[in-house]
């Protein structure tokens, strides 16, 4: 059998198996649609929040239409008790309250000052936030209201009234992810850990079904097998790659920074890695529906060990360690970096090397499998 | 009926993936899940400073982004460099406290501090951008507070003159912003649901992978399937006790209810998985297919829980699609009854609304009927009972 007869018949089986087309082609457009589904507004805006007014004076009045113009909070109601407002809370009319105390005008006028009281439901922190945000600067910006007419009324003009409440600005700017949108935060990483795992996958069930069989696998060498299966997904999964990497990243408004030379040379290393640790991997199953069951069970622990959800400096250290064999890792850390962060080719350096010694290690293991699985005889009664 | 649990139990003891899946993988998934968060609070993370002034008042304002417990200061000594160990993620903000801060400040210009996050990683870069500004306000409001005092203004009133309003913050139902009460139980809740999905495909496929489904037709299609809801149901809840007992009594998160609704509320959401789990698998008849489908259905259940993205801000698609999973409809129970100590009648409204589920019933039915005709015809076709 030639490299090329293997490669063609590789192909054929991938693409006439339904459980593998189901995974490959099927999961990898569905997830490309429903990752990012919940996400696509951005932004939690227009929170629910529920007012005490226990003073009912202008600036009272005042404050609380305020705060419901700030576009992350909407007035629902006001209620008489803090009781109350927690009712509504609980029954999901209100995901934040605002007490105003008695007597807020008169002291503010009076130079006494006062205290607001803010709530938000931290069982959600992007509720929370986004309550608590809105609310702080509503509340600045009353107290900055109160002492601009306080300095004015004292007699100094109002350029140099404004000037002194502001002494020094404070230029808080996001950088890489300008919106702050929460596409651009979870889509770059999520995308490329459902490339890796789906190839994973892909390679675990077409391995797995074959060990026990005859078929065109036993016709050629370990190393072939391995190298042109190596091709074989390489040319699916650079087709997929440019899917997600090129349209949806687009399409779903992440920031993109590299060049197209640089992200195909980061990408390089990792889809070789990849398809190979695949191979390597299959060779411990011989039930073709287990490998889709470890990889599900291990790909929410991959996601959160790779450093964009929860900082890598809080992860305890075993855990880095033992995270540093998944290609997937080193790939989304790289990725984000240099594709949306805008470092340089030589900042990312370390990663691509890695994906390299990965693929190098799962090499040699998956050619030791592949050996030690082609070696036993075919079960002839299956 | 004994006998056919007993049945059942003797399949998921010879099938060791089965029984790992029901004993060591979930103790281990969920130790690795909590210890991976166990820091809790996101603290000391990189910021770099580059202090163009070099004053008194600079450096007094450096060492207070260094008090607050977020954060954690490395100088730069010029932007280039601070900017490069940022887009290499070595820092998660950048601070640029600029020449001449000190004398505008005195002469009564307004000097700008610059402040760059990393919002790529959101959750820290945003708890990091108002951690700092209020360091920072605190920093100037110290300097104001002194110059308030120099123009002979009395202690108490130069600070209300400064702050007229001051604000107090509260984070309800989770005071101290824990985020292993915020995010920790519903990471586990979606572990769970995919444990329990393979947990049941795995028990309904081994009829197909070892040919006994015609036994099971003969022993009762119903009975049988009875038999795996009451041998797996309690194995599963079992787990979700655990799960319980290490949150709220060994790690003693706050829990304002009782486990009693929470253990209901577990029953009635796995019993929404296993009809999921029925369908597809009378549908496709393909161990790895039905395992390859339910994964692609139960894998992305922790986006649409609500937690992280807040329900009400997802697109119409997003809602219909969160009323698909039964883990969205158990974490509104588990929140209310965690947080707002919710009782039995508010239970009962959430259990109704399980009621689209109940739709899926008439599909097993009618399509374990025509698996059942079809294995007939093919027995009728090879009298000594064919694979």
């Amino acid at each position: 059998m030639t490299f090329w007869q293997f490669l063609m018949a590789d192909l054929r089986a991938i693409v006439t198996d339904k459980a593998i087309a189901i995974t490959l082609f099927g999961g990898v457009l569905f997830y490309s649609v429903l990752y990012p589904l919940p996400y696509l507004n951005q932004v939690p805006t227009e929170q629910m929040l529920v007012v005490i007014d226990h003073d009912g004076s202008s600036l009272s009045r005042r404050l609380i239409r305020h705060a419901d113009a700030s576009p992350k909070i909407t007035v629902t109601g006001q209620v008489s008790s803090i009781d109350m407002a927690q009712n509504w809370i609980e029954s999901g009319r209100a995901n934040g309250l605002l007490v105003i105390p008695h007597g807020f005008r008169k002291d503010l006028m009076l130079g006494r000052g006062a205290t607001l009281s803010y709530g938000g439901d931290a069982n959600y922190f992007l509720i929370y936030s986004a309550v608590v945000e809105g609310l702080v600067s509503v509340g600045l910006d009353a107290g900055k209201y109160v002492q601009l007419v306080g300095l004015l009324a004292h007699g100094e003009n109002a350029k140099a009234a404004e000037r002194s409440l502001n002494a020094v600005k404070l230029n808080s700017v996001p950088a890489f992810n300008p919106s702050l949108g929460y596409t651009p935060y979870v889509v770059p990483g999520v995308l490329l850990l459902v490339l890796h795992q789906t190839l994973l996958i892909g390679a675990g069930i077409l391995g797995a079904g074959q060990w026990q069989n005859q078929g065109y696998w036993r016709k050629v060498s370990p190393l072939m097998l391995i190298s042109g299966r190596i091709c074989v997904f390489f040319l699916i999964y650079s087709l997929f790659t440019s899917l997600y990497v090129g349209h949806c990243y687009y399409w779903y408004g992440v920031s993109v920074q590299a060049t197209l030379g640089q992200v195909a040379l980061f990408l390089l290393p990792f889809l070789l890695s990849t398809a190979v640790t695949g191979i390597a991997f299959s060779c411990l199953f011989t039930r073709r529906d287990l490998p889709t069951q470890v990889l599900l069970l291990i790909s929410m622990p991959i996601l959160f060990v790779s450093g964009f959800v929860w900082p890598l400096e809080l992860i305890p250290e075993p855990l880095i360690w033992i995270s540093t064999i998944i290609p997937a890792v080193p790939t989304i850390i790289g990725m984000l970096q240099l594709n949306q962060m805008g470092a340089s080719w030589a900042s990312i350096m370390p990663q691509w090397l890695h994906l390299w010694g990965l693929f190098a290690l799962f090499f040699m293991l998956a050619l030791y499998g592949v050996n030690k699985r082609l070696k036993r005889e075919p079960n002839s009664e299956l | 009926m004994t006998s056919l649990v007993r049945r059942e139990l003797k399949a998921l003891w010879n099938d060791p993936w089965q029984f790992a899946l029901v004993t060591y993988i979930p103790i281990l998934g969920i130790i690795s899940l909590w210890w991976l968060f166990s820091a809790g609070m996101p603290r000391q993370l990189p910021v770099a400073i580059v202090d163009h002034d070099q004053s008194q008042l600079s450096r007094m304002l450096a060492r207070r982004i260094q008090a607050n417990p977020a954060a954690d200061t490395i100088g730069y000594q010029d932007i280039a460099s601070a900017k490069r160990a940022m887009t290499q993620g070595e820092v998660y903000a950048l601070v640029v406290l600029p020449h001449r801060l000190n004398r505008d400040l005195l002469t009564g210009h307004s000097p700008t501090i610059e402040i760059r996050y990393n919002s790529q990683f959101l959750l820290v870069g945003k708890l990091l951008s108002s951690q700092i500004q209020l360091s920072l306000g605190d920093g100037l409001v110290h300097v104001a507070n002194k110059k308030q005092l120099a123009l002979g203004v009395p202690k108490a009133q130069a600070e209300i003159n400064l702050r007229p309003v001051t604000s107090q913050t509260t984070a309800l139902y989770n005071s101290n912003s824990n985020y292993i009460g915020f995010l920790v139980p519903p990471i586990l809740l979606a572990l769970g649901q995919l444990l329990a999905m393979l947990v049941f495909a795995n028990s309904l496929n081994r009829e197909l992978r070892l040919n006994t489904m015609s036994e099971w037709f003969s022993l009762g299609t119903r009975r049988v399937l009875y038999a795996k809801m009451l041998v797996y149901t309690p194995l599963i809840v079992l787990q979700g006790r655990f799960i319980l007992a290490i949150l709220y009594q060994f790690l003693n998160l706050p829990l304002q209810g009782d486990f009693g609704l929470l253990l209901v509320a577990q029953v009635a959401m796995l019993l929404a998985v296993w009809l999921l789990v029925l369908v597809i698998f009378f549908l496709l008849q393909d161990c790895a297919r039905v395992i390859s489908f339910c994964t692609a259905l139960f894998a992305p259940a922790f986006p649409f829980m609500g937690i992280t993205f807040p329900t009400q801000d997802m697109p119409v698609l997003a809602q219909l699609w969160r009323k698909l999973m039964p883990s969205s409809h158990y974490i509104d129970t588990h929140v209310g009854v965690v947080s707002y100590g919710q009782g039995w009648d508010t239970l009962a409204d959430q259990l109704i609304n399980y009621w689209g589920f109940l739709f899926l019933i008439p599909v097993i039915v009618f399509l374990a009927k025509r698996v059942k005709r079809t294995h007939l015809a093919d027995q009728s076709l090879s009298p000594e009972g064919a694979k």
